[in-house]
């Protein structure tokens, strides 16, 4: 049954969510100032190039780190293949400024790698082996060891979707394993693999903690320095805007090619691939491959972080650090609470009202993933500080702005889930259980919402993972003296106190890798696709 | 032109379930057509895939012309064998457009391989859809284009894996009609595997019998279907079509139409 009543959450909704973009975009019609001038003529074509180097240079590190691994895994059988499969998933624990931090610790000229090679090797104070990684090769390193397991996951899914038919027929044409791969398999993926590498390229554009930590300068890092360093609020905001249109052209691309992935995956045959068995200095070769990004994108960084912790900070589980992570897991569960409630309501509203345009609308909400923590940071200040104006309560720089942020930026990881889990129950459901005299809400309370428990779990555990990392928009929106694990991190790591931040970076990193594991589990128990 | 034999000896294969192929045998004839019948799970897929070098036997040998492809010492590989394969699923490559799918296994200048494309998108009445992509048309013409894609490189043996199902029934008899006139045109000694006793009225010169994972009878097709050697295959033909008249009458319209 329609009525206006219950379509008016979605679009209520909608406009809420969409107003930080609005009041971002609203900047370019403003004067632009002389500072603009001046970052046009010094620093925004130093902004743009950085920026494209390290798109370019990233997406080609995950691009061989993640199809590599999701080849091998997808298509071989070797020993030790069911470890890797979860494991290569592990380094999405670790966000890239955290990752940054560990690394310039162990490659600075007297971090730990060269400290252990001057004792190996008995060389002078003086010798430094290992080069510094405070550039952009190292950023390109760091990002493509924490970035990739993006590409893995979805080319594993496409290379796993195509039938062993078509690489039979290939092999019968003439064309070895090898060629095979390169001529079908990955023009096969490719729509896949393209849309990974337009999500991996927004988390590099909208990183701020560690290009900021290796000083290079990008557009995250210009925005931030416009603010804080020139005081031009306004800048920053047309900077911003110029940034999240480049999103919007990435996140177009990504659509494209999710939609020609719908018929490049059409394949008619359901016959699956079955994994060949490698021996010899082939399976050797497999492991190794599999194992590189594991130890040098997690197993490295968590040991060097562990280990500062334990031996350096004996603060470790002091109070501070208590209410760190109180802090942190207590708004991410508030704001997953406040998400799964409205995505519950949402999805069940388009259900019964199966009506295109609402699901569109719904899309629209979900775009707020796509806007960069810094972007939204600024349009949601931008907000509170005219409702401020209008209604004479300071919520400007209250918890209820940070909410309000992560709920648009992470709305769409609960919408997912619940969305996906709603498309489960089959829709005789609800018709029987209209037949036997059940209202809506009975139906939703009773059928619906025990049904969707898995989906809740899923959603919770993803939307936290990314509340829990998330650093430019709590750094600008958190209260005064109100840190978070990740606050906390970047203000010891932006002091040089590396050792001291490792006790919050690590707190990250485990925080992070609970709901991991449990997924890992989940999919493992087949629970979730 | 060389016909092309492929001889099977003795093949056997097992999956731990026991045996599926047990001490096969079998002879192709250069130039003509078998089609190879039996129930789910006979082994037809398996010893279809066998040939293609997808798999390997655990015993027997596979001669090709004049040449052991496959044996306990030797093992020639599927992109060396020069053995075509059409599956049942099509198998099209979605990312490519219908011609760049039939000169995929094409080798030569591109020119020869544009002409030979035609000629073989002419034969099928494809031509039409020479820059279609595979979902942009319907099943017949994907399995047409499958075939052509096949039989593009001239292969020494044609194998075809159930190529006339899940097609319309309309379809099916011009498909089978064009399929077998290009098999004979071109001279492709071809291996059909099929459910369909009508694939074997319709198209083959030979009909043979897979049971229990060996050949259980082999002849012209309508002989075999009319003398069964023994009751299993007798049940087979009357669980198709619920009677034997059927085929009797079915291959008295064959005769007066041929």
């Amino acid at each position: 049954m329609k009525n206006s009543f219950s379509l008016s959450p979605i679009f209520l909704v909608a406009i809420i969510f969409s107003l930080p973009a609005i009041f971002i975009f609203l900047s370019l019609a403003q004067d632009f100032s002389s500072n603009w001038m001046h970052l046009v003529d010094t620093v925004l074509p130093e902004y743009l190039l950085n920026s494209l180097k390290l798109f370019i240079g990233v997406s080609i590190g995950v691009f061989i780190l993640g199809v590599s691994t999701a080849w091998i895994i997808s298509t071989c059988e070797f020993r030790g293949k069911k470890f890797f499969s979860w494991a290569l998933i592990l380094p999405f624990a670790i966000p890239p400024y955290i990752m940054s931090y560990a690394f310039t610790g162990l490659f600075d000229s007297y971090g730990s790698a060269n400290d252990l090679a001057r004792f190996i090797f008995q060389l002078d104070p003086e010798t430094v082996l290992f080069p510094s990684v405070r550039n952009i090769t190292g950023a390109i390193i760091i990002f493509s060891f924490t970035l990739y397991p993006y590409v893995f996951l979805i080319s594993q899914t496409s290379f796993l979707n195509q039938s062993r038919d078509i690489f039979d027929v290939s092999r019968t044409l003439g064309l070895s394993r090898f060629k095979t791969f390169f001529k079908v398999a990955l023009p096969i993926a490719r729509p896949s693999i393209v849309a990974a590498l337009m999500l991996v390229g927004m988390e590099v554009l909208s990183d701020f903690g560690a290009v900021e930590h290796f000083a290079i300068p990008t557009f995250t890092s210009g925005i931030f320095r416009t603010w804080f360093g020139l005081n031009d609020l306004t800048t920053a905001k047309q900077l911003a805007s110029i940034l999240f249109m480049i999103f919007l052209f990435l996140i177009l691309i990504e659509k494209y090619s999710r939609r020609k992935i719908l018929y490049t995956s059409n394949s008619t045959s359901n016959r699956e691939l079955v994994p060949t068995p490698l021996k010899g200095y082939k399976e050797f070769f497999a492991i190794i491959v599999c194992s590189l990004p594991i130890f040098i994108g997690f197993f490295i960084p968590f040991v060097q972080l562990l280990y500062w912790t334990i031996f350096h900070e004996s603060t470790f589980f002091s109070s501070d650090f208590i209410s760190l992570i109180t802090n942190s897991l207590s708004l991410a569960a508030i704001s997953s609470i406040i998400c799964l409630s409205i995505a519950t309501i949402i999805n069940y509203i388009i259900r019964i009202e199966k009506n295109n345009f609402l699901s569109f609308i719904n899309k629209i909400i979900t775009s707020g993933y796509g806007i960069p923590g810094i972007v939204l940071a600024l349009g949601v200040l931008n907000l509170f500080l005219m409702l401020d104006n209008l209604s004479n309560i300071i919520l400007t720089g209250s918890l209820i702005g940070l909410i309000f942020a992560y709920c648009v930026k992470f709305y769409a990881v609960t919408n997912s889930s619940i969305s996906s889990g709603f498309k489960k129950i089959s829709i005789n459901l609800d018709n029987v259980a209209s037949s036997l005299g059940s209202p809506n809400r009975r139906i939703l309370k009773s059928i619906h919402l025990p049904l969707l428990k898995s989906s809740f779990l899923i959603g919770t555990l993803v939307f936290m993972i990314e509340v829990i990392k998330e650093l430019p928009a709590t750094l600008i929106l958190r209260p005064f003296n109100f840190n978070t694990l990740s606050v906390s991190a970047y203000n010891f790591a932006s002091d040089e106190r590396m050792i001291e931040a490792a006790a919050p970076s690590i707190g990250i990193v485990i925080a992070c890798l609970i709901p991991i594991i449990i997924l890992i589990k989940l999919i493992g128990k087949d629970e979730i696709e | 032109m060389k016909l092309n034999k492929l001889i099977l000896n003795n093949i056997e294969h097992s999956y731990g379930n026991g045996p599926i192929l047990d001490k096969l045998c079998l002879e192709l004839i250069g130039g003509e057509i078998t089609c190879l019948i039996g129930e789910s799970g006979a082994g037809k897929t398996t010893l279809l895939r066998i040939i293609a070098g997808l798999e390997k036997q655990s015993g027997g040998e596979i001669i090709l012309g004049d040449r052991v492809i496959s044996d306990h010492m030797s093992f020639v590989d599927t992109n060396k064998r020069e053995i075509g394969l059409v599956v049942q699923e099509r198998a099209l490559f979605p990312h490519l457009k219908v011609i760049d799918n039939i000169c995929f296994g094409l080798k030569g200048k591109k020119d020869y391989k544009i002409e030979r494309a035609e000629y073989l998108m002419n034969i099928f009445r494809i031509i039409n859809y020479r820059d279609s992509y595979p979902h942009e048309i319907s099943s017949g013409e994907q399995q047409r284009v499958s075939l052509a894609r096949a039989l593009a490189p001239s292969p020494k043996i044609l194998l075809m894996d159930e190529p006339f199902s899940s097609i319309d029934r309309a379809l099916k008899f011009s498909l089978r009609k064009d399929t077998k006139e290009i098999l004979k045109d071109e001279k492709i000694t071809s291996l059909i595997v099929s459910h369909d006793f009508n694939d074997a009225l319709e198209v083959a010169d030979k009909l043979a019998i897979i049971d229990k994972g060996k050949i259980a009878q082999i002849g012209e097709p309508r002989s075999v279907v009319l003398n069964p050697v023994n009751n299993q295959i007798k049940k087979q033909f009357l669980c198709e079509t619920g009677d034997m008249l059927y085929w009797k009458s079915k291959i008295d319209e064959d005769n007066s139409n041929y």
